[in-house]
C-alpha cells in the first residue's frame, strides 16, 4: 500500500473557480517527488491538502491509511505529527531562539498543560540538538531567530520538520527565497533526509533545474490538473513547454 | 518631452494639473468633518454669553491664583506623610483596575482576534467592548456606585471595566498583527490552539502587550485622581477636590499638583527604563 494516495480531489475557495480539478496520484515511502507549474496553479493548495490545512471538497486523501478528510480533530493532531512542513518564508518565531522553534515540532505529542508550560525530556532536547549540530547551525542554538540569515533560518525550519519523526515532509517552494548558493545547501539537506532518514518528501519548486537535479519523480501542475507525471528523465522541454505555457519558455530557461 | 502619458487612467484637478491623491470618499468625508468643526468653533464663541465677564479683571485674578498656586505651593490641612500616603492610595486604585484588567483583557482578547477566534465570538466580544468604550470611565464608576455607593470600590470597579474594554481592542489588533505563516507553521505540526497561544502568539506581541498595560497605567493614575475628587474614591484626588473646592487653598492645590506631576514624571520613567532592560531590540526598532 502506498504511502500516500490522493484520489480525485477536489477544491474550490469560492463558488465560481475550481483550484484543484479531479487531482489523482499515488506517492511510496521513500520517493522524492517535486511539484512543478506556473504561480497560482495550486501547488500551494495541493499540498495544504495533504495535511488538511486546507479543507478539501471533493475526492479522497488517505495518508497511511487514513482518510485524512474524514478525521476529527484529535487524530488529525495525530496525523499532522507525521507530516512534517517547510516554508517559503520559514515561518519561525522571530523573537524566540533557535531550540525553542525546534521544540515546537514536538508540541503535537504534547497534551495541552506540557505544551502551555513548554515541558520537554531531555531526550527530545538532545535531539533537538542533534539536528541544528546534523544541520551545520548547533553554534546559534541559543539565538533568536530573527539574528540568523535566511538559509540559516530555513534549516531551523528543516530541524522543526524533523524532530515530529514524521514519515512525510511537505515543502512549499523552500528555496524561493534564498541565493543559489544557499538554495543547494538546503535541497542537499532534503535529498539527504529522503536517502539517509527514508522520510518521504514532496516539494513544490519553481525553478524547474532544480526539480530535475533532485527529484526521483516530477508532477506537472497547471490551472489545477496533472498535465505531467513521471520519472524525472521524462521530463522534456516540449512537456515543460506545456506546463508553463507558450510565452513564458523564456523565464524559464533565461 | 516624449515621455508625457497619455493614459486614460490620469485624474486631474480643475486647474489641469494631475491629482496624485485618490479622492475617493473617505477624504471628502474627513475634509467635511473639519470643516464643520471649524465652522461651529467659530458660532460657539460668537453666541457664548459674555455678560459680567470683564476681560482684563479676569485676566488678572486668574494669572494672580495661578502665581500663587504654583510659585508658593506649601501644605496646610495635612503633613508629607499623608501627602505620601494619598498619592500612593492613587497610586494603588490605578495598579488595582490595570492588573486586573491586563488579565481578563488577556482572555478576552483571544476571543476578539479574527485570526484565533471564530466570526461570531470576534463579533460579539467586539460589540460589547466598544460600547463599554464609548461610555466614559467616570459615568461607569457612577452606574456601579448605585450598588456599591460612592468610594474606592465603585472607582476601582468602574476604571477596571473601562480598562478591560480599552485593552481588548489594543491586545487584539496587536495579536491580529502576528504572522499568519507562524500560526500555520504550528498547526501544521499538530499544535494545539492553546499551544500556538502560549509559544506563538503572546511572545510575538509582548513588547506590544505591555507598552499598552503601562499606558492604561498612566491614564488610570490620571482617572483615579479624577475618581478621588469626583467620586470620593479617596487618594490624592480627594484632597485635591477638599483643597480647591472644600478650604479654597491655593497653594496646597498647588502642592498637591506638583506631587501629582511628579508621580507621572516617575512613571513614564519607569516605563520607559523597563522597555529599554527587557527589550533592547525593540527599543531601537
Ligand atoms: N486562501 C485562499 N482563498 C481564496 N483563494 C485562494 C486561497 N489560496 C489560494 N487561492 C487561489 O487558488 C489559486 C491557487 O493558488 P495556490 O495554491 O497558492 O497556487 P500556487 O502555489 O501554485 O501559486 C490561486 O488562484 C489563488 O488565488
Ligand atoms: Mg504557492
Amino acid at each position: 500500500m502506498s504511502l500516500l494516495q490522493v484520489k480525485r480531489l477536489g477544491k474550490s475557495y469560492d463558488l465560481e473557480t475550481k483550484v484543484l480539478k479531479d487531482i489523482s496520484f499515488d506517492v511510496e515511502a521513500g520517493e522524492f517527488v517535486s511539484i512543478i507549474g506556473p504561480s497560482g496553479a495550486g501547488k500551494s493548495t495541493l499540498l495544504r491538502s495533504i495535511n488538511r490545512m486546507v479543507e478539501i471538497n471533493e475526492g479522497h486523501v488517505i495518508f497511511d491509511n487514513n482518510d485524512v478528510g474524514s478525521l476529527k480533530k484529535k487524530e488529525l493532531r495525530q496525523l499532522r505529527t507525521d507530516i512534517g512542513m517547510i516554508f517559503q518564508h520559514y515561518n519561525l518565531v522571530p523573537r524566540l531562539s533557535v531550540i525553542e522553534n525546534v521544540l515546537h515540532g514536538r508540541f503535537g505529542y504534547k497534551t495541552t498543560i506540557q505544551g502551555i508550560l513548554g515541558r520537554f525530556t531531555e531526550d527530545e532536547k538532545e535531539r533537538a540538538f542533534y539536528l541544528l549540530d546534523k544541520l551545520g547551525i548547533g553554534e546559534h542554538a541559543y539565538k533568536r531567530c530573527d539574528q540568523l540569515s535566511g538559509g540559516q533560518q530555513q534549516r531551523v525550519g528543516i530541524a522543526r520538520a524533523l524532530i515530529q519523526d514524521p514519515k512525510l515532509v511537505l515543502c512549499d517552494e523552500p528555496i524561493a527565497s534564498l541565493d543559489p548558493n544557499t538554495s543547494k545547501i538546503i535541497m542537499d539537506h532534503l535529498q539527504s533526509i529522503v536517502s539517509e532518514l527514508n522520510i518521504t518528501c514532496i516539494v513544490n519548486l519553481h525553478q524547474v533545474e532544480v526539480a530535475q537535479t533532485y527529484s526521483d519523480r516530477i508532477i506537472g501542475l497547471k490551472a489545477g490538473e496533472i498535465v505531467f507525471d513521471g520519472p524525472t528523465p521524462w521530463l522534456t522541454d516540449d512537456r515543460i513547454h506545456h506546463i508553463y505555457g507558450t510565452e513564458t519558455r523564456e523565464l524559464i530557461t533565461g | 518631452m516624449e515621455a508625457a502619458s497619455q493614459s486614460t487612467y490620469i485624474k486631474r484637478k480643475r486647474d489641469g494639473r494631475i491629482r496624485i491623491k485618490s479622492g475617493n470618499k473617505a477624504e471628502r468625508v474627513m475634509q467635511g468633518t473639519i470643516l464643520s468643526f471649524i465652522i461651529l468653533t467659530a458660532i460657539a464663541f460668537i453666541i457664548f454669553d459674555y455678560s459680567g465677564l470683564h476681560l482684563i479683571s479676569a485676566v488678572q485674578e486668574t494669572m494672580y491664583n495661578l502665581y500663587v498656586m504654583f510659585l508658593q505651593p506649601g501644605l496646610s490641612h495635612f503633613g508629607w506623610g499623608e501627602a505620601l500616603f494619598q498619592v500612593s492610595m492613587t497610586l494603588g486604585l490605578a495598579v488595582l483596575s490595570t492588573v486586573f484588567g491586563a488579565v481578563i483583557a488577556l482572555f478576552l482578547a483571544l476571543m476578539a482576534a479574527t485570526n484565533l477566534s471564530n466570526k461570531g465570538l470576534t463579533k460579539t466580544v467586539r460589540i460589547i467592548v466598544a460600547f463599554i468604550r464609548a461610555v466614559p470611565t467616570v459615568l461607569w464608576v457612577l452606574i456601579f456606585a448605585i450598588a456599591a455607593g460612592l468610594g474606592s470600590e465603585a472607582a476601582v470597579l468602574g476604571m477596571l471595566f473601562h480598562s478591560v474594554a480599552y485593552l481588548v481592542k489594543a491586545f487584539s489588533e496587536a495579536f491580529e498583527e502576528v504572522d499568519p505563516g507562524i500560526i500555520e507553521a504550528l498547526r501544521a505540526t499538530g499544535s494545539s490552539w492553546w499551544h500556538i497561544v502560549t509559544h506563538a502568539v503572546i511572545p510575538s506581541t509582548f513588547t506590544y502587550l505591555l507598552s499598552w498595560t503601562f499606558l492604561r497605567f498612566e491614564i488610570n493614575f490620571t482617572v483615579a485622581v479624577a475618581m478621588g475628587a469626583a467620586a470620593g474614591a479617596g487618594g490624592i484626588g480627594f484632597e485635591l477636590f477638599m483643597a480647591s473646592g472644600f478650604y479654597f487653598d491655593l497653594r496646597e492645590v498647588g502642592f498637591i499638583t506638583y506631587a501629582i506631576l511628579v508621580v507621572a514624571i516617575l512613571l513614564e520613567i519607569i516605563s520607559t527604563q523597563l522597555k529599554n532592560r527587557l527589550f533592547p531590540a525593540a527599543a531601537t526598532q
